[in-house]
């Protein structure tokens, strides 16, 4: 047994650093796919939990459009049969005056929350105090996010004026750690100009009523819905799904990338201990016993891996959520301050996934050290003859035949599943087929002139699969890093382009930029119109409105002047059809995500639902919108205006008299109300923009290094463990006259030729897997395209840092290896 | 009942005296609007059906039945259910339906000696939406499925808890008992503490009661009061002790008296009309309260007089509650625990009358 | 050619001991020396001592007039480069060249190129009669066809000096004596120095000249 287990062991000792790394690949994989996992599984159940809190014991929702729907519905539902409680709010995420920050508030009855929503209730609360104007209960996150305590005061910006609130108390309305204020919903109507208006009804109904059939009988206004409390958080998850799918395929691919290094590590362990193996063959293992050696060790390798992935992986979670928020910087749960919620399934089914990666990837190896024949393996230099298993090239020509064909499926139950399997088979079939690349890329080289170089390059001809070997591992990582790479800056430049063309006007004015508490009224819009130095401005109507229930809420955009010229004005996806200014009904420009998600066509006619009603209008065209994943409609404000009788703006787009004024205007038009308008010039907006996007794919820019590390540290360990197995190699040289310097250089160039051939596949690989996350994986996800943009100076750039890498740790490897004496090392026989 | 127990609108909901003493607390508002409440002047006349209805300006009014109801079988029942309306004078600028400017509060309670303790209920809702409203032209006074409506002389009570539920019709024979001097009601020593009051004694009840699904014919008879005031209590008060009998001979019976923090009377009053329907105003010295037996509620500890010898001028009676246990413990939302019950009176060693005790203020004096 | 005077070595470590004491050794130009001796006596150590690749403790070690004991690491290199060939006992031909390519790695490495590189590698073969192997791979070789790729790679550059360690160790003894029988034909046609370290009396036999390492010293067998 002993005996066994030091065989088991050993190899994994003697090379401590070259087992270090594969664990650490491991656990890496295992720690970002858990972290994601635990890090979205903590955001959903926060909101669920913050969602369960407001609703309390509700059995139905029923919602509206963000600005909300009239209170006359209210007492409909509440006389409704089967219906207990009906409890109306008003929520308003309001600006904390003079900054930007918001502050969720909802403005409750508190007699009717009371009966199904107690968690909404100032706590020990004076009655009196919740039916103030000027009061405001805070949930102990909000006090903390706003720096106040009880008894002091806070100022929100309601329309472009602050007013002042009293902090009355706590309210346990913020469970979920959302920050959250509580005040009486007349008090909200009257504060937040909103008379008339209601964000949601509770309702508590008879038990034994099935909410469901309840919700169907219900007379309701168009665009307003009766969901079930359940769905809220099921809203959230399905909304951030894509997102936090395209994560874990980034985690997948990190423990993918582990599995690789574990398969090289092993792959070079055997070949180096053929004889060792040979030997065991002689004294009496079965091929079972000696493949189940090599696979045990794997096993150990990823259960190490595991075990620490999962430690890591907590941790990570915890620390990503301290400092970004639980939607990575998403901006999906804003205002949640989430604790870590550890879900031990995910984290056994990441563990599991981690030994299943070591293990697959020591089976290539573990065949191979079965299948050898005892008799040639004892024979010295043999080396060469392993891994010619793997020269086969019909696997792998299938797998990237099977990648190509997938890349046309369309995407399941929303979700790109066939994209990333295209990416996954292609990935897989090009390194089935490394040896072979690797080989014709070698022979296509020149050999260089000088000896090293030479060496290098006759070294790395001779065996190409035991270099294919090494490089899996990088050429893996070095072909997501390019390809998120290419994605990614596809993505930002298509979204620079498309910010400098929608803007047009010289400066922007957003009366809401945090919150929506702000607007502008037709008397602030009339000050802005008649600002000295202002030629024109156009006013912005923005609503999110429910255009199905289960489906995230559709932006709708009305701006001024939209039927005059939209097609000069709006970055356009195929052919548009306009009507004129007089058409009934009027044009709608949709976004593509809004043709996507709703199934819309030019030509063809939708009804929106606009201050309670339908209102008809008919699709013009499709233009670009990278700012609204979930759609957005943009139709003429006088239209919107008609049918609304709504006058107020959010946003404007000014044209100046006199560019050189621009400074001078801007002053004047933030006097007409100080903190609480923000003016941006389309430049402004764009660096805002950019950063913003930035932001959200720092996690994106990490994962992608971490793979890239792993990969290197891979490539790294590969040629240390060569070196080390040609020491006798080595210590000829020496003998022969060649000096210490110019074994360095030999390996310095073994390293940069075996980089070079591994960045040139994988980049080649990349660009092809950044293709389909382009045209198939975004598209299928997000529902907007983007132009192909190559980040050449950077790619550049990476990859000879790259190759400056490999080639540094080849030698940092060397020297090791070359420490000790070249005398010892050509004795060193067996 | 648990449910409903965590409503903190019922804050206020203990009893009318408790509506007195949050009209104290409502005096001193933090509020932009100053709000000027009418004074209850004496001489004023009540006009019917007008003063049937709620009278919105003033800051605090109440319409409060409490009944002995028997079923078929005989079974003695205490029943109550009590409106209370309050304007708290805030949002009164306000456009918003949902400005809180008149308050409405329902207490409904059943005291049934199979049960062995006081079954009750509350709502609470802000008037309007016609979800909740008092009307100010007759008794018409509403909180969702709870209502109690005066039409041609019957007040229609009806209400709907978790553990009872009850439709009760209470015909009115006689006219308004005007209680005080002419429904001008002094409550302590400054003139300024008054409300206008009147009672509608011997009310015939009859109809339904339902106690865990089961329904069952009730008849019985109830008394009612409606009051309505700016500035009731003095502000030394602490606790008050009150009874209302229908008198086996056709008289009836009011009769309070106001604790103060010694548990001397402060104030007290009532009004006594005999067989023959003589009209006698009790004023402060013509009333008494003498306990004569104390019960310890087993789950506050509080010691009630649930057993009291009332002197109301020359007509004196001991008062028996139907059951022991009527205490209403509202600590959770109204923070304060009270006795509420229905009694018998007994005097000269027979029944004289069936009506209602309340004892508050023995559990300490009433956070309001 | 070789001069070695009274060169002293010991092996540091728990038990220091004293490998070679009192050594000197002088061998001219063209001379074959056999030096035999028991396994652990130092006979190793001092081809290490000669190509400077161990440092004596005492002693002078000069190689065609250069001073080994006081060259450093570079310049020792550079002086084996030039002036030596080594023959090992494991061979150690690389195993991804082919016999040519492994032949002429002296001669890359002293830049020697073009058509005077092939005539060297080409004439090396020819006498140690591999010059139809010149394309095969190492692993297609016997041992004793190793070793003969191995003494042509030692004298293809012209060294004045090749230092054979063991050559026949790993061999069977008709291989042993064909090897030893070109080792000794080469060094003659090459006009080369040649240390011969082995145990073996038969093989020193092939040698001008036969000398015995003991703690003591060497000293000449007759």
């Amino acid at each position: 047994m002993i005996a066994r287990l030091d065989l088991l062991l050993a190899p994994l000792r003697q090379h401590p650093a070259r087992s270090t790394v594969s664990i650490v690949a491991i656990a890496v994989g295992v720690a970002l796919g858990l972290a994601i996992q635990l890090i979205n599984a903590t955001a959903v159940s926060e909101f669920s939990s913050a969602a369960r809190a407001l609703a309390g014991r509700a059995d139905l929702i029923v919602r509206g459009p963000r600005s909300g729907f009239d209170e006359s519905v209210y007492p409909g539902l509440a006389r409704t049969p089967g219906v207990v409680t009906a409890s109306p709010a008003l929520e308003v995420d309001a600006r904390v005056a003079g900054t930007r920050q918001t502050l969720r508030v909802i403005g409750i009855d508190v007699f009717r929350a009371a009966r199904i929503q107690p968690a909404l209730l100032g706590l020990d609360a004076d009655l009196l105090d919740m039916l103030r104007t000027d009061t405001i209960f805070l949930s102990p996150a909000a006090l903390a996010s706003l720096g106040v305590s009880v008894g002091q005061t806070i100022e929100l910006q309601a329309g472009l004026t602050g007013r002042v609130l009293r902090v009355a108390g706590t309210t346990a309305a913020g469970e979920g750690g959302a920050a959250v204020g509580v005040m009486d919903i007349g008090a909200a109507q009257a504060l937040f100009h909103r008379p008339g208006r209601l964000t949601r009804v509770d309702l508590a109904l008879r038990a034994g009523t099935d909410p469901a059939a309840l919700a169907a009988r219900l007379a309701l206004p168009a665009g307003v819905v009766a969901t079930r409390v359940e769905a809220e958080g099921h809203d959230l998850a399905r909304m951030t799904r894509a997102y936090r799918v395209n994560l874990d395929v980034l985690a997948l691919v990190a423990l993918f990338t582990g599995s690789l290094l574990v398969f090289s590590t092993q792959a070079l362990s055997v070949a180096r201990r053929r004889a060792e193996i040979a030997l065991l063959r002689v004294v009496g293992f079965t091929r079972r016993q000696v493949a189940g050696l090599v696979l045990a060790q794997g096993a150990l390798i990823g259960v190490v891996g595991a075990v620490l992935g999962t430690a890591g992986g907590v941790a990570l979670a915890a620390g990503v959520l301290h400092v970004m928020g639980s939607d990575l910087g998403a901006g999906y749960f804003s205002g949640l301050q989430p604790r870590v919620v550890v879900g031990w399934e995910a984290a056994v089914v990441f563990g599991v996934l981690g030994v299943i990666a070591a293990v697959c990837g020591s089976l290539a190896p573990a065949i191979e050290a079965a299948s050898a024949a005892p008799t040639t393996a004892l024979r010295s230099g043999d080396d060469a003859r392993a891994f010619r298993g793997l020269q086969t090239p019909v696997p792998g020509v299938v797998a990237i035949v099977a990648g190509a064909g997938c890349v046309f499926l369309p995407p399941v139950a929303g979700l790109p599943i066939f994209g990333y399997a295209a990416i996954a088979l292609l990935l897989l079939g090009t390194i089935a087929l490394l040896p072979r690349i690797v080989a014709v890329l070698l022979a296509a080289a020149r050999p260089p002139r000088a000896v090293a170089g030479r060496l290098a390059l006759e070294r790395l001809r001779a065996s190409p699969a035991q270099a294919a070997v090494s490089l899996s591992a990088i050429v893996a990582a070095v072909s997501l890093a390019v390809a998120m790479a290419v994605m990614v800056s596809s993505f930002r430049h298509s979204l620079d382009d498309w910010l400098q063309g929608i803007l047009p006007a010289d400066l922007y004015l957003r009366a809401n930029d945090v919150g929506d508490s702000g607007f502008l009224s037709v008397t602030d819009q009339r000050r802005i119109t008649e600002t000295a130095g202002v030629r024109q401005v156009e006013f912005l109507r923005r609503l999110e409105v429910i255009i199905e229930p289960g489906r995230p809420r559709v932006a709708v955009l009305a701006r001024d002047r939209v039927d005059e010229d939209p097609e000069h004005r709006l970055p356009l996806i195929g052919p548009a059809k306009p009507g004129t200014r007089d058409d009934a009904p009027g044009d709608a420009w949709i976004s593509e995500a809004a043709a996507a998600i709703q199934g819309w066509r030019v030509g063809q006619r939708i009804d929106v639902p606009l201050g309670g009603r339908r209102c008809a209008f008919r699709v013009a065209g499709v233009w670009r919108d990278y700012a609204r994943q979930s759609g957005a409609i943009l139709i003429d404000r006088s239209r919107y205006v008609a049918f609304t009788g709504d006058r107020t703006a959010d946003d404007a787009g000014i044209w100046l008299r006199d560019r050189a004024a621009l400074s001078s205007v801007r002053a004047a038009i933030e006097r007409l109300a100080p903190d609480a308008i923000e003016t941006l010039t389309p430049e402004e907006v764009r660096t805002r923009s950019l950063a913003v996007f930035d932001r959200t794919f720092a996690v994106t820019y990490a994962l992608e290094i971490v793979a890239v590390l792993i990969g290197l540290l891979g490539l790294s360990s590969a040629m240390g463990a060569e070196v080390v197995a040609r020491r006798r190699e080595f210590g000829m040289l020496r003998h022969l006259g060649v000096t210490r310097r110019e074994i360095a250089t030999i390996l310095a160039a073994e390293g940069a030729i075996a980089a070079v051939t591994g960045l040139t596949v994988g980049a080649v690989l990349g660009y092809v897997i950044s293709l389909i996350l382009i045209h198939v994986v975004n598209r299928q996800s997000f529902h907007w395209g983007m132009t192909l943009h190559v980040p050449w100076a950077g790619i550049a750039a990476f990859f000879c840092a790259m190759i400056v890498a490999a080639s540094a740790t080849a030698i940092i490897g060397g020297r090791q290896a070359m420490s000790g004496s070249a005398v010892r090392a050509v004795r060193d026989d067996w | 009942m648990t449910g409903e127990r965590a409503i903190p609108a019922a804050r206020s909901v203990g009893r009318r005296r408790f509506l007195l003493g949050l009209s104290a607390t409502l005096a001193h508002p933090v509020t932009a609007v100053a709000i000027r409440y009418p004074d209850v002047v004496p001489g004023t006349p009540l006009r019917f059906p007008r003063d049937h209805g709620a009278h919105p300006d003033f800051r605090t009014e109440w319409w409060y039945l409490t009944g002995w109801l028997y079923t078929d079988r005989r079974e003695p029942l205490g029943a109550q259910l009590t409106f209370f309306r309050t304007r708290p004078g805030l949002q009164e600028d306000n456009p918003s339906r949902f400005a809180p400017t008149q308050l409405l509060f329902a207490h409904a309670a059943l005291a049934d000696p199979r049960q062995g303790r006081l079954q009750y209920g509350q709502r609470a809702a802000r008037s309007g939406f016609g979800l909740a409203a008092a009307d100010e032209r007759t008794t018409a006074v509403h909180i969702d499925d709870w209502s109690l409506d005066l039409r041609e002389h019957v007040y229609r009570a009806q209400v709907v808890t978790e553990t009872f539920a009850f439709d009760l019709a209470c015909a009115a024979h006689e006219a308004p008992l005007l209680e005080g001097s002419g429904g001008y009601s002094r409550k302590g020593p400054d003139s300024a503490s008054a409300s206008y009051y009147y009672s509608r004694p011997h009310l015939g009840v009859n109809g339904v009661l339902e106690r865990s699904g089961e329904r069952t014919r009730v008849r019985g008879e109830a008394w009612l009061d409606h009051e309505w005031a700016s500035e009731i209590l003095p502000p030394s008060a602490t606790g008050w002790d009150w009874a209302g009998i229908n008198l086996e001979d056709g008289g009836a019976l009011m009769a309070f008296r106001i604790r103060d923090d010694a548990g001397q009377a402060l104030w007290a009053g009532g009004t006594h009309v005999d067989a023959r329907g003589v009209r006698r105003t009790l004023g402060a010295h013509d009333v008494a309260f003498t306990p004569t037996r104390w019960w310890a509620s087993p789950r506050t500890g509080i010691r009630y007089p649930v057993q009291v010898r009332v002197r109301a001028g020359r007509f004196t009676f001991e008062t028996v509650p139907l059951m022991d246990d009527q205490e209403l413990d509202a600590r959770a939302s109204v923070g304060t625990v009270y006795w509420e019950g229905a009694v018998r009176a007994i005097s000269a060693g027979r029944v004289a009358g069936h009506g209602y005790l309340e004892l508050t203020g023995y559990g300490g004096r009433p956070r309001l | 050619m070789l001069h070695l005077s009274n060169v002293r070595k010991c092996f540091a470590g728990p038990a220091s001991r004293e490998v070679l004491s009192n050594v000197s050794l002088d061998v001219a130009p063209g001379e074959y020396v056999a030096i035999v001796g028991e396994s652990g006596v130092g006979k190793s150590t001092l081809l290490n001592v000669i190509a400077g690749l161990d440092r004596p403790d005492a002693g002078e070690v000069m190689v065609d007039g250069q001073p080994v004991t006081e060259l450093d690491d570079d310049a020792l290199t550079l002086l084996r480069r030039h002036k030596i060939g080594f023959v090992f006992q494991a061979f150690h031909v690389l195993p991804y060249l082919d016999v040519a390519r492994n032949v002429e790695l002296p001669l890359a490495l002293l830049g020697v190129a073009g058509a005077e590189r092939d005539a060297r590698v080409a004439r090396l073969l020819e006498a140690v009669r591999l010059a139809n192997r010149a394309r095969s791979l190492p692993r297609e070789l016997s041992g004793g066809e190793l070793q003969r790729v191995a003494i042509a790679r030692a004298l293809v550059h012209l060294p004045r000096l090749v230092l054979a360690d063991e050559p026949t160790g790993n061999l069977d003894p008709q291989t042993a004596a064909e090897v030893l029988a070109l080792l000794r034909d080469t060094l003659r046609d090459n006009g080369a120095a040649g240390i011969l370290v082995t145990h073996s009396r038969e093989a020193a036999r092939t040698a001008d000249r036969v000398l015995r390492l003991t703690h003591a010293g060497l000293s000449a067998v007759p």
